[in-house]
């Protein structure tokens, strides 16, 4: 391979890796506020596929316009997992841990299935999005519309982020709340509020990542699975509850990726990713931006 | 005291008591039940979703007096049991092999089924025969075409389509034609999945590709269901073979002629092992970049007119699926017919019976809706008279190519000049 096609993998990878940062903040935020591992944050994912798909097919609006829309939806979707079954799971004191786990992964499991049933498992896809079939042409470097808009939309919902969480008072409350739950009751806020939000929002950034993945990936029930590992990996990486650990994390995992399926067979383009995984983890267990204890 | 030669006996007495219990409740019983075993849930669960449509199309021929000239569709039920109906119960395997095994099992000690009918991953295919080979259940491949599949030995296995080995001598034929015709093709790229589907189909393009003289520009093996295929897209777009060769599921077919337009690369002809390639999901969201594609396949819509069950048939699938037989479909709807003509013949839902039907089966080409010359098994349980046909994408409908002889028309050649 020559220059140009290295160029191409690098940006490839930084474009894919913005978007893996994206589906996995979510994740991050959640874990941060709470040291809960939503497991269903794939179906989290796949349902902002088809909101978007909805709005395309239902409202011919164009995934572009729809992003806000679905990003709300999902807020409620969020809100309403944490409400109806994340705080129920929170209640057990003994092996706390394993009951989110299975509080989680069950829901994760009922929405795929529902999803099925609903849906049907045909893939879809929108065609003939502002995006669609574009592709920019940079010095041999092809960049696809797409995946550059989506690349946008994910720098911009981190800023967007950065400044809710340090400009705000509900930014204010929630890193209050991930220091110590206890006190913020002291001062009079609601944690359970709190929460409630913090899954909302938790839920609307994966709601963003899905309704731009929507302009170029197929959708079907199961498109969680192929994302939903990375991101768990993506959050490891950057650190458990680093909101911007899963941004830088996000971009290594893309470049690493792409990378590694340009150098060795492409069926082990996963090495690099977990090699790198593994490396940290020896080296910085609580990952690359992460806190200890 | 009882001994273990006294347990043993017992035992021995208490499996023939079994048996003969199951025997006898099947030459009294009005019912034949089939399993089928697909995936009705994960990445290809649309496969599973329309085999019960192809299957319940043939149910519907099997079960019910039609005019059509197909085996066991002049009456309704199977005559040799008594007009007993035939119902096919479902197991998903979600494309897992270790899932498939335990779902065999589960058909054959709980729900006593007759034979299985499965699986279209061949990797599941392989532990489902296996299963069905120790319990001494027929097994008929619908619809996988790993060529290792037939060759393991096993007297319960039968295949009623093509393998991979008989798809892809086709290509290369076709090819190889099309060279002494003045095309220049010198070089082939295998792009394929990494499960026993991809593996087999490039293990035999790889071996035809040096048999024949063609360069392999590319060799490509990638992770199935990954979110992006921008690094290999770049290495097959660096070796820009003449031919494309993929063997990929549905997501990946979608994927990989997505990201091929986004990186701007038009592959010159695109040679396909069917599966993902030929899904109505991948034609309705890449159709229009994938005109002149060419694919083999076991059925195509425009070869019904020389077949004349084949329109009735499809009517009957596209009422229910609301979407015309294809490739899959049409193996699927064929096998079970050919099981349950089997089971006719045996007069009996005792396994090695029903074997030994499949294995006496003939069945002329013209009693079916596929092109082959006749279903008749090999010794290894292949149908080794299942001939393969290639059809190319052009506008929204698949035309017949190759054989020639059977040919709606030329071949658009290159894809892509």
């Amino acid at each position: 391979m020559n220059s140009t096609a290295w160029l191409q993998v690098l940006a490839s990878g930084l474009l894919m890796g913005l978007v893996y940062g994206l589906v996995a903040v979510g994740l991050s935020l959640i874990f941060g506020l709470m040291d809960v591992v939503n497991f269903a944050h794939g179906e989290f994912l796949m349902l902002a596929m088809y909101a978007a798909f909805g709005f395309f097919a239902f409202a011919h609006l164009d995934p572009v316009l729809a992003l806000p829309l679905v990003a709300a939806v999902m807020f409620g979707v969020g809100a309403l997992a944490y409400a109806g079954v994340v705080r129920h799971a929170l209640r057990f004191k003994a092996n706390a841990g394993m009951v989110q786990i299975f509080a989680t992964f069950g829901l994760a499991t009922m929405i795929q299935g529902a999803a099925q049933y609903l849906f049907t498992p045909d893939y879809r896809s929108i065609k003939g999005s502002w995006f669609d079939g574009r592709t920019l042409e940079v010095g041999g470097v092809f960049l696809p519309s797409a995946q550059v808009y989506a690349a946008a939309v994910s720098v911009l919902a981190f800023a967007g982020l950065y400044l809710l969480m340090t400009r705000t008072d509900f930014g204010r409350a929630l890193e209050a709340t991930r220091e110590d739950k206890g006190a913020v009751a002291l001062v009079g806020i609601d944690s359970n509020r709190v929460f409630t939000l913090g899954w909302g929002l938790g839920a609307a950034l994966v709601g963003v990542a899905g309704a731009v993945l929507a302009t170029f990936y197929y959708i079907h029930p199961q498109v969680g699975a192929s994302f939903a590992l990375i991101a768990y990996v993506t959050v490891a990486l950057g650190g458990f509850g680093s909101v911007f650990g899963a941004l830088a994390a996000g971009v290594i995992v893309g470049v690493v990726e792409a990378g590694t399926a340009a150098l060795l067979p492409p069926a082990l383009k996963a090495l690099g990713v977990y090699l790198l995984y593994l490396v940290v983890l020896f080296v910085r267990p609580q990952g690359l931006f992460g806190k200890l204890g | 005291m009882i001994n273990r030669r006294d347990t043993l006996l017992g035992l021995a007495g208490l499996a023939g008591a079994l048996a003969s219990a199951r025997a006898q409740s099947t030459a009294s019983g009005t019912e034949v039940v089939i399993g089928a075993i697909y995936p009705l849930s994960g990445p290809t669960a649309q496969v599973g979703a329309d085999a019960k449509h192809a299957f319940d199309s043939a149910l519907d021929v099997i079960n019910n007096a039609t005019n059509l000239d197909l085996p066991t569709a002049k009456n309704a039920g199977l005559a040799g049991l008594g007009g007993a109906k035939v119902r096919v119960v479902y197991a998903d395997h979600q494309a897992d092999p270790q899932k498939g095994r335990a779902e065999a099992e589960r058909l054959i000690t709980q729900d006593k089924v007759a034979a299985i009918v499965g699986c279209f991953h061949s990797s599941v295919s392989a532990t489902v025969s296996a299963t069905c080979e120790r319990y001494g259940v027929p097994f008929v491949c619908a619809d996988s075409s790993s060529p290792s599949l037939h060759r393991r030995n096993l007297k319960f296995f039968f295949r009623t389509a093509a393998h991979d080995e008989m798809f892809s001598e086709a290509m290369f034929n076709f090819m190889d034609a099309l060279k002494a015709k003045g095309q220049k093709i010198g070089s082939v790229g295998l792009f394929f999945e990494d499960t026993i589907f991809g593996t087999d189909s490039s293990t035999v393009q790889r071996k035809l590709a040096s048999e024949r003289g063609y360069k392999l520009a590319c060799d490509i093996k990638y992770r199935n269901s990954s979110p992006s295929l921008t690094a290999e897209v770049q290495q097959v777009k660096s070796a820009n073979p003449d031919v494309l060769m993929p063997s990929s599921y549905t997501t990946d077919a979608i994927l990989l002629v997505k990201t091929m337009a986004e990186m701007g690369y038009k592959p010159r002809s695109i040679m396909a092992q069917a599966a993902g390639f030929v899904e109505e999901p991948t034609l309705d969201a890449v159709g229009d970049k994938l005109n002149g594609m060419i694919t083999r396949a076991s059925f195509s819509v425009d070869l019904g007119d020389k077949r004349a069950s084949a329109h009735a048939v499809n009517e009957k699938f596209k009422a229910r699926a609301g979407r015309d037989l294809n490739d899959q479909t049409s193996r699927q709807f064929t096998a079970l017919l050919v099981l349950a003509d089997a089971i006719d013949r045996a007069r009996s839902l005792d396994g090695q019976k029903i074997r030994d039907a499949l294995a006496a089966t003939d069945i002329p080409g013209d009693k079916t809706i596929m092109p082959w010359s006749r279903v008749k098994f090999g010794a290894d349980g292949q149908n080794t008279f299942a001939n393969p046909v290639l059809i190319q994408y052009v506008g929204t409908r698949f035309v017949t190519v190759y054989p020639f002889e059977v040919a709606a028309g030329a071949a658009q050649w290159p894809m892509n000049a």
